[in-house]
């Protein structure tokens, strides 16, 4: 009985040892990972809202997923609400399940280079619907460009440019180092939110911060 | 080694595994994959997000150094047929996922693959509950039993 009861003890032992184990390798890994995320510098170019703005968000989207559409019509909202709440940064990370996903981040950087991103930014999301399920979304996107009053000889030659793959590649590096793994993911003053739920949540908690 | 002992290392570490990601990566990824399949009130949901990546990683590691074996088994059994019953839901409603977003950015498997899967998984964990003997080879419930039989002799 006496020797039943001290392995038992043993095994409770053991078992305290592997929780402990575990937890402090965890622990010590993910806070080895946090310190690696690093970020890089802002584009210009892909940034809105008032430059003293207490709440800045920086966003890695995908224009082909819906819940990116959603969670951009959420922001454009917001900021029209709350004008000089928000510090907005668009970074691209177009997700391989979306077969227009590269394609639109292109024409959106091309956007970018004639100083019209936000506009082509809002034609993408707000007409969406319209042009993701095309086996060819290319007409559309010449459509908005055309709509968004940009030079269309000017984005041909852009879209022949390889360099605009490498900024895009770029962003999506650099969401990877940051774990992005769905999109939208944005990070609100640094701390992560995925989706638009956890976007809404956060923005409301800093703005009662705000009010207090 | 046999080949339930076999069965007993793949599903421990597939369950490592799965844990592990989530665990390294912040709460939030698991936490949107969460919110995606709608079926737990709000805020369940950030609680399922932080505790069910630990759960996975415990029953994981207990299932691989075998021990309290017959009750990690059952512990499996319950996630899985959890996962199961979330997965199979979000089939039903056809709700807006094509993926299940239960190994993060390494693994993608469609929902059908996934009940699929869990399904095996379950059934496999009923056959290794029932032969527990074998299963139990290369395991720390082995080692302390036979340490608490040499002592009684």
């Amino acid at each position: 009985m006496t020797s039943k009861n001290s392995q038992f003890s043993n095994k409770v032992m053991t078992t305290w040892v592997i929780v402990v184990v575990c937890v402090i390798a965890v622990l010590g890994s993910k806070q080895f990972c946090e310190s690696a995320r690093t970020r890089s510098q802002s584009v210009e170019s892909r940034v809105k809202g008032d430059e003293g703005a207490p709440v800045r968000i920086m966003e890695f989207m995908d224009f082909q997923c819906p819940a990116c559409a959603s969670g951009a019509l959420y922001l454009k909202q917001f900021m029209v609400e709350h004008p000089r709440a928000v510090r907005l940064e668009m970074k691209y990370f177009p997700l391989p399940m979306h077969r227009h996903g590269m394609e639109s981040a292109r024409y959106a950087e091309c956007a970018s280079r004639q100083g019209k991103f936000w506009l082509f930014h809002d034609y993408l999301v707000e007409r969406q619907t319209q042009w993701k399920d095309l086996i060819d979304a290319r007409p559309a996107f010449m459509l908005m460009a055309r709509d968004a009053a940009m030079d269309t000889k000017q984005l041909e030659v852009c879209l022949r440019d390889k360099s605009i793959d490498a900024v895009i590649l770029k962003d999506k590096a650099e969401g990877k180092k940051l774990a992005v793994t769905s999109t939208p993911s944005y990070f609100v003053n640094g701390e992560t939110a995925v989706g638009k739920s956890q976007l809404e949540t956060k923005l409301k908690a800093l703005l009662n911060d705000s009010k207090k | 080694m046999n080949l339930y002992v076999l069965i007993r290392f793949f599903i421990g570490f597939l369950f490592i595994f799965s844990g592990l990601e989530k665990l390294l990566a912040p709460y939030q990824n698991f936490l949107y994959v969460i919110q995606s399949y709608d079926v737990l009130p709000d805020g369940f949901e950030t609680a399922a997000a932080l505790s069910s990546p630990w759960i996975e990683l415990f029953l994981g590691v207990f299932l691989v150094v075998g021990l309290w074996t017959q009750w990690v088994l059952t512990g499996v059994r319950v996630l899985l047929a959890a996962f199961i019953f979330i997965v199979s839901q979000a089939i039903i409603r056809k709700l807006p996922l094509t993926e299940c977003g239960c190994f993060g950015e390494f693994l993608s498997l469609p929902l059908p693959v996934v009940v699929a899967l869990d399904s095996i998984l379950w059934v496999l964990t009923v056959f290794l509950s029932r032969k527990i003997e074998i299963v139990s080879f290369m395991s720390l419930d082995n080692y302390f039993n036979e340490k608490e039989s040499k002592s009684a002799r």
